[in-house]
């Protein structure tokens, strides 16, 4: 029922929005959450619980009533407690079977006794029948559904940054924003609130104290998701995150209201006074008629105000207290409310319809025989509080327990951590603002703002929290954990069962292992754990609470997406002509040029030919490119690199092979000697970040008088190659073009300063080309308009590979894994052991004196090979045992039949032998040692001085 | 995030740095036995404590000491290599 | 609804006795201390005393058992590695696994919904294929497949994933599975309970004895045990362990993080690895997405989470799976691995007599669970290692002698 306008509400009712549920049309209010506005026309079911599908309706209204989850088209798992109303809204209960009013599900609640905790370990494991009972089970879990068309959504993210950031905008978080702002602090406050206040009233002045403060900002409808290393605090807001950077932390994110635990606590209707309370101020909306407060503390009587006010008729206050304060009396007496001091709820009866709480019954507490039967549509509790310290653990905070007040406080809290008001153990009104003006004034102070003041801050007179508001019943059905339907019994079992260590119990009971993650039942599964074993609340100790606050949505945590993706200067030439992308570690690469109507293999071949026939250009601008310059960048060289530099001349370049410290080969590239003190050298794509930061750090460590530079990005380079690659380059370069094999010269290519290095690798006369990145774009244009009269074509990746493959060089990473030697991969030639040192060199110099386990080898198919080829990674096979693995393989053009490398076991390299190689459909393939280079073994190509 | 404080550029944070490893020192490969040699190369202190690790700031290829407690994550000074000792 | 429940509802009390006896004190001493109360630990005391009749045995945990990595990982089982003896040896776990339930009359959710490694580039396909053909060497029912077989077993994913990362293929490997990660320590310590071995909890190893490079005994936070025989199954404490003892190791710990989503209905069936967005991702029996990536990057020896973790990861499951934008993500956590440099753990005998290892677990050994406590137990009984582990041994580092599993771990889970 919608109660008159009451003072400060929260809804708009000049706003009336329609929104379905359950098929049926209502009506709320801006202003309002959905629960609240269903609450407001009357409706109280609004799910069905986990396990049993029991009618369920609100408990906290506070973002953890996990039994009234919606489904909103796309958006499953929709807390009707705490989403927005929105016009238009269709929505439905999760889990039901049926609807929400007809739920098949709900047979279960007859199948408990059948179903006692854990029962899912104790049988259903049939070898058979585990499957079929698996599709049963996967059929009946889960909340919400997904939908498959649901569109990606990017939420953006902004990075924040405060002095002091105030988690909680409650009584106790207001003071603490202010006291820090007074002292200069930059202050953000956040509340998951759509406003500030808190639970409490009375704080209304403070609120507008703070709203108008310059340098408080205010994040309303915002969760502090969790606490991460040095204050970074993400806030969740309904559109956006903001990853907040605080210099201190105040954590006033209250406490959460507790359940009573007796019979049929779960029956919609019965909820908590703070919940109830919310849904009278906020949204002006009384959730029951006529009620039973069940109470244990003095903010049981604060409610019990609000609810006389908005018109609730109140059956009986029942407190779990034997003697209570007699300001806490005397509002029951002033208003003929019969007050049941000492006793408890026994059960809660249902209507007939089971649908809503009818009424109670009363006992002594300790005493199993009602003295009285009361009817009422709703049960406020208020019998304690749990403190809402997950940010507070988060952070590394070692909690106590405080048997005084009966809650965890802190004790010891982390540099620039500071808690204040109920998380701290602080209830009462004037202590609470006092203790966040503490709170404030000494996380301003740890900014260097101010001191931190001196304020002592009352202890509590009364406990706020009842250490055992649990009643049990031999019927059962007292729930502690409504995320998870599970019952007083349930725990006890579990403990009996031996599972008496808080996190054994959680484990096996699931408690609070739900969407709620145990706000309102930790606290209850704790104390009976506690009395179970013996032992107090405090030695029981808790779960450890790990984030996130609430959930967060995927959208917000992933953001906009951000993939970034590295394109050479000629990017938008190779997409002109033509080019199939692949990637190249963060680099797109062409993979070759497509031509309509060729296939893929065509236009590699094509690609290929062009260069063994006329000339190629290629986009190698990927490699990494490193400089560097100083008089001891020889001898830095020779340490990283396994062969020498010291003698390579100026104007000459030299193959490089880089190993580990393990002697392990993870790097290959060509050094080029500019001048004596002066190198230029690439490594592979994938490499480069690596290489250039390891060398960096060797630098770093031997301190030699030699700086790197790394010019990746800076650096265009293409490979220009064939035997008509000097015709087209002539002309464009002041570069002497019989220049000879391995050597490098500076000068200018189409007018632009260049590095050219004649380069071998795909076996014909080429030149490398490196000139500065903007100007990249210019020079593949001018070379690809010069060769046309030749025929040139640019080439991809997938050319190349095979172009190198026929010249028997090697692609680390492909021809190489994580534990090649470069002897293994036929490099021994490169490797100069007698170096005073390398890296590697004392790791090869011990492999040395072991049998090496494997070689690298060329090897043809016979020229007559028909039937489906070996494909990279297929097994050499030998004796029917696994003894090495294609590494490269292609059918050569030049050579008419299919030419790779692969690993055979040592005896197994001779040219000439041949081994088996099997396919995936296991049949084998003989293939014949052969000697590399496959194609011009004498490099004569190459060389030559056309 | 955490934050790193680069000796040259200043606290940063953690996802602009590259961690190296503790800082060992390489035995002398002319006169060590293959044993130590493979030590070295292989094996680590692996238990938590206090140690001299080395960190890179990634955009400015900076590479430096951090002394942290490797149990608490907790970076108690960063600064240039000087040289062992 | 299966007869075994009926007992409940027909007792009045719960018809349950504890699953594990409580011992008050140690006993002075035993044949087999096993430090480290996890998967590991509690199966090698299991397959010690049902195999090899070796019952005076302590389990030895300083919190509560399985609350380790063993409570903490994504649980994916599987035999499709790329060495011959990674093969067999996790192929052994498999077929260990498929009888487990059985043996311990527990129900442990072993859940066989085939494992799917996704590969976006060719060198993943590469490597697919040579992990494919290793397997079916061994008889392990593995194979490389494209696209479109990754679109049958899951018709929502993004092939293209958002644009940048297609998929062109994958491993398939239909063994693969889950399971209830602490129902498996439970199983275990259950049965080895029944059969003598006592569990200690909130029994904290402190020291070792070693007298003339043998072991002598244990010291604890509640008391000293004379024992020849110690068996080291604490993953990401091993360092600490092996200090005791002045062994080194190429162990290092880096911390594995993992996050959950909110229960939503069952959509996905298999399990999904993908190395290039560092995402693998099954749906549990509660409904749960449960979600891991790679290996932080830096050692830290606690089980801290950090935010960047399930931004980055939530970007990529995003990517494979756009319509998840509005699930939320309920909790993140975080293990310690205990890394090597070549991923394959190290087990057998030490330089120490009677000091067992079975360590180096990373991010990969909850699968190993079964196959570990048997082998460790016959190495422990026998003093020789099982022929299983021959090729884990902790002497393989000094020999340069690695195994070849790094090969093909992107995501080596
Ligand atoms: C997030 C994450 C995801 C993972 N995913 C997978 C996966 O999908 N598949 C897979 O196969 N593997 C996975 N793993 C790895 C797997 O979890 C572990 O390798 C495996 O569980 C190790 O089991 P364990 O019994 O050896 O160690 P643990 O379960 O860690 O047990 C060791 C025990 O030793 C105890 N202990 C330590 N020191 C002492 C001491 N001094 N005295 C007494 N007790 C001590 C600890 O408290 C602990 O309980 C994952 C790991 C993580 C962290």
């Amino acid at each position: 029922m919608r109660l008159p306008a009451q003072p400060g509400e929260w809804i708009d009712r000049t706003t009336p929005l329609g929104f379905r549920f359950e098929g049926r049309d209502y009506t709320g209010f801006a202003g309002d959450t959905v629960a609240s506005a269903l609450a407001a026309a009357g409706v109280s079911m609004l799910g069905r619980s986990f396990k049993y599908h029991r009618p369920r309706g609100l408990l906290s209204a506070a973002n953890h009533d996990v039994n009234a989850m919606m489904q909103w088209g796309g958006m499953p798992n929709l807390r009707a407690d705490a989403t927005p109303l929105a016009a238009g809204m269709d929505l439905e209960a999760v889990n039901t079977f049926g609807t929400l009013e007809r739920d098949a599900g709900s047979m279960l609640g007859h199948l408990s006794r059948f179903l006692p905790v854990g029962f899912y370990y104790k049988a259903f494991h049939g070898k058979r029948l585990f499957p079929l009972w698996e599709k049963m089970f996967r059929a009946m879990t889960g909340l919400g559904k997904v939908d498959f068309s649901a569109p990606r959504q990017r939420t953006p993210k902004r990075y924040g940054f405060c002095d002091v950031l105030v988690v909680g905008g409650g009584t106790s978080g207001l003071a603490a924003a202010l006291s820090a702002a007074e002292q200069g602090a930059q202050v953000a406050l956040v509340d998951e609130n759509a406003r500030l206040g808190g639970s409490t009233q009375g704080a209304s002045e403070l609120v507008g104290k703070v709203l108008a403060h310059p340098r408080i900002r205010v994040f309303t409808d915002t969760y502090a998701a969790g606490y991460y290393a040095d204050h970074w605090v993400p806030l969740v807001e309904r559109e956006r995150i903001t990853k907040m950077r605080a210099r201190a932390v105040v954590v006033a994110a209250g406490a959460f209201e507790q359940p009573a635990v007796f019979r049929n606590n779960d029956l919609p209707g019965v909820m908590l006074a703070s919940g109830a309370a919310r849904l009278i101020r906020r949204h002006a909306v009384q959730p029951a008629g006529r009620i039973v407060l069940l109470a244990a503390n003095a903010d049981a009587y604060q409610a019990l105000a609000d609810f006389i006010r908005a018109g609730i008729e109140v059956a009986a206050v029942v407190d779990l207290r034997g003697t209570l304060p007699s300001e806490q009396r005397a509002l029951p007496a002033a208003h003929d409310i019969p007050l049941f001091a000492g006793h408890c709820i026994l059960e809660a009866l249902p209507s007939s319809d089971g649908r809503r709480v009818a009424g109670v019954k009363i006992a002594p507490l300790g005493q199993t025989q009602a003295i009285a039967e009361l009817a009422c549509d709703g049960v406020f509790m208020s019998v304690g509080w749990a403190p809402a310290a997950a940010l507070l653990y988060q952070a590394g905070t070692k909690m106590r327990y405080d048997a005084g007040i009966e809650q965890f406080v802190p004790e010891k809290l982390p540099d620039g951590v500071f808690a204040c008001g109920r998380v701290n153990g602080v209830h009462t009104f004037a202590s609470r603002l006092l203790d966040g003006e503490r709170a404030g004034s000494a996380a301003a102070a740890h900014c260097g703002l101010g001191g931190a003041k001196p304020i002592a801050v009352p202890t509590e007179t009364d406990s706020p929290t009842h250490p055992w508001p649990i009643v049990p019943h031999p019927e059962g059905k007292n729930f502690i954990d409504f995320d998870e339907d599970l019952q007083l019994s349930d725990l006890e079992n579990a403990i009996q069962e031996g599972f008496d260590n808080i996190e054994l119990m959680k484990r096996y009971s699931t408690v609070g292992m739900g969407p709620s993650q145990g706000k309102h039942s930790n606290m209850n599964a704790l104390r009976v754990l506690a009395r179970a074993t013996g032992a107090t609340p405090g030695e029981v100790g808790t779960t450890t609470a790990r984030p996130f606050f609430h959930p967060v949505p995927m959208s917000h945590l992933a953001g906009r997406g951000f993939t970034p993706e590295r394109r050479t200067p000629m990017h938008a030439l190779h997409e002109a002509a033509g080019a199939v992308w692949m990637p190249a570690g963060a680099w797109q690469r062409p993979e070759y040029y497509a031509i309509h109507g060729l296939t893929r293999e065509a236009c590699i071949e094509g690609e290929a030919l062009a260069v063994r026939q006329g000339v190629g250009l290629i986009d190698v601008g990927t490699l990494g490119k490193l400089e560097i310059r100083g008089p001891q960048a020889a001898e830095f060289l020779e340490r990283v690199y396994v062969s020498k530099y010291a003698g390579l001349k100026t104007g000459m370049t030299r193959y490089a092979v880089m190993c580990d410290e393990a002697g392990v080969v993870i790097d290959d590239g060509v050094i080029a000697r500019l001048a004596d003190d002066h190198f230029y050298f690439t490594t592979t794509t994938s490499g480069a970040a690596a290489v250039y930061r390891e060398l960096s750090r060797w630098n770093t460590l031997w301190k030699m008088d030699c700086g790197i530079v790394n010019l990746t990005g800076a650096m265009a380079a293409m490979n220009l190659a064939g035997p008509k690659a000097k015709q087209v380059l002539t002309g464009l370069t002041d570069v002497d073009l019989s220049l000879p094999f391995l050597a490098v010269r500076e000068g200018n290519v189409c007018g632009v300063p260049a590095r050219l290095m004649r380069a071998g690798f795909v076996g014909e006369w080429g030149v490398e080309i490196h000139v500065p990145a903007e100007h990249g774009a210019r020079v593949w244009q001018a070379l690809m308009q010069a060769g046309q009269a030749h025929g040139i074509r640019p080439f991809g990746v997938e050319a190349q590979r095979l172009l190198r493959l026929e010249k028997g060089h090697i692609i680390i990473g492909q021809d190489t894994d994580g534990l090649t030697t470069p002897g293994e991969a036929g490099l021994d030639w490169a490797v100069k052991m007698d170096k005073p040192f390398f890296v590697g060199q004392r790791s090869l110099a011990i492999i040395a004196s072991k049998p090496r386990p494997r070689q690298l080898v060329g090897f043809m198919l016979p020229a007559d090979h028909a039937g489906p080829a070996p494909q990279e990674c297929h097994l050499v096979i030998d004796n029917g045992d696994i003894a090495g693995r294609v590494t490269s393989i292609a059918w050569s053009p030049a050579l008419q039949r299919h030419i790779g490398m692969a690993y055979v076991k040592p005896g197994m390299d001779a040219a000439g032998s041949t081994f088996a190689i099997r396919l995936s459909d296991k049949t084998l393939v003989s293939a014949e040692v052969a000697k590399t280079p496959f194609y011009d073994p004498d490099n004569l190509r190459q060389k030559e001085e056309a | 995030m955490k934050i790193m404080t680069c000796p040259v550029n200043g606290p940063r944070a953690i996802s602009e740095f590259a961690y190296g490893g503790e800082i060992r020192s390489m035995p002398d490969p002319a006169t060590c036995s293959d044993d130590e040699w493979a030590d070295y190369v292989f094996n680590r202190n692996g238990s938590p404590g206090v140690k001299r690790e080395w960190w890179c700031h990634l955009p400015s290829n900076t590479w430096f000491v951090a002394e942290r407690d490797t149990a608490r994550d907790v970076v108690l000074r960063t600064y240039l290599y000087e040289g062992e000792g | 609804m299966p007869w075994r429940l009926l007992r409940f509802a027909l007792s009045k009390k719960h018809p349950e006795p504890r699953m594990f006896t409580r011992h008050d004190r140690l006993k002075p001493a035993y044949d087999v201390v096993i430090i480290g109360g996890g998967g590991h630990g509690l199966a090698a005391a299991y397959y010690l005393a049902r195999e090899h009749g070796i019952t005076n045995v302590c389990v030895l945990e300083k919190g509560y058992i399985g609350g380790g990595n063993t409570g903490r990982n994504t649980t994916i089982i599987r035999s499709n590695y790329l060495t011959p003896e990674g093969v067999q040896f996790y192929d052994e776990s498999v077929r260990l696994w498929q009888d487990l339930a059985q043996d311990f009359d527990l129900n442990l959710f072993y859940s066989n919904r085939g494992h799917y490694t996704l590969a976006h580039t060719d060198a993943a396909l590469r490597t697919s294929r040579w992990r494919a053909e290793v397997n079916k060497h061994f008889g392990i029912d593995s194979e490389v497949v494209g696209p479109e077989v990754v679109k049958k077993a899951a018709p929502m994913i993004d092939l293209s994933c958002g644009g940048h990362a297609p998929i062109l293929g994958a491993l398939y490997h239909a063994p693969g599975a889950v399971a209830r990660h602490d129902a498996v320590a439970w199983g275990y310590g259950r049965g080895a309970d029944m059969r003598g071995v006592e569990i200690h909890q909130r029994t904290e190893v402190l020291g070792i004895g070693v007298v003339g490079g043998k072991v002598a005994g244990v010291r604890t936070n509640r008391g000293n045990i004379a024992t020849n025989k110690v068996l080291c199954a604490v993953a990401g404490a091993t360092p600490r362990i092996l200090d005791m003892v002045g062994i080194r190791s190429p162990i290092y710990i880096h911390p594995l993080q993992a996050m959950v989503s909110e229960p939503v209905k069952p959509w996905l069936d298999p399990i999904l690895v993908s190395g290039s967005l560092h995402v693998y991702i099954s749906q549990s029996a509660r409904g749960e997405l449960v979600m891991g990536a790679s290996l932080d990057p830096y050692e830290v020896q606690s089980t801290r989470s950090t935010f960047d973790f399930p931004e980055s990861l939530s970007a990529h499951m995003l990517d494979m799976f756009p319509f998840l934008s509005n699930v939320k993500v309920m909790r993140q956590w975080a293990g310690m691995a205990d890394m090597t440099p070549d991923f394959a753990p190290i087990m057998g005998r030490t330089p120490v007599e009677g000091f067992y290892l079975d360590g180096g677990w990373g991010t990969w050994g909850f699968k190993a669970t079964p196959v570990c406590g048997k082998t460790m137990a016959y190495t422990v009984a026998n003093d020789r290692e099982h022929t299983l582990i021959t090729g884990f041994g902790l002497d393989r580092f000094r020999n340069f002698a690695l195994t070849g599993e790094k090969g093909a771990a992107s995501v080596g889970h």
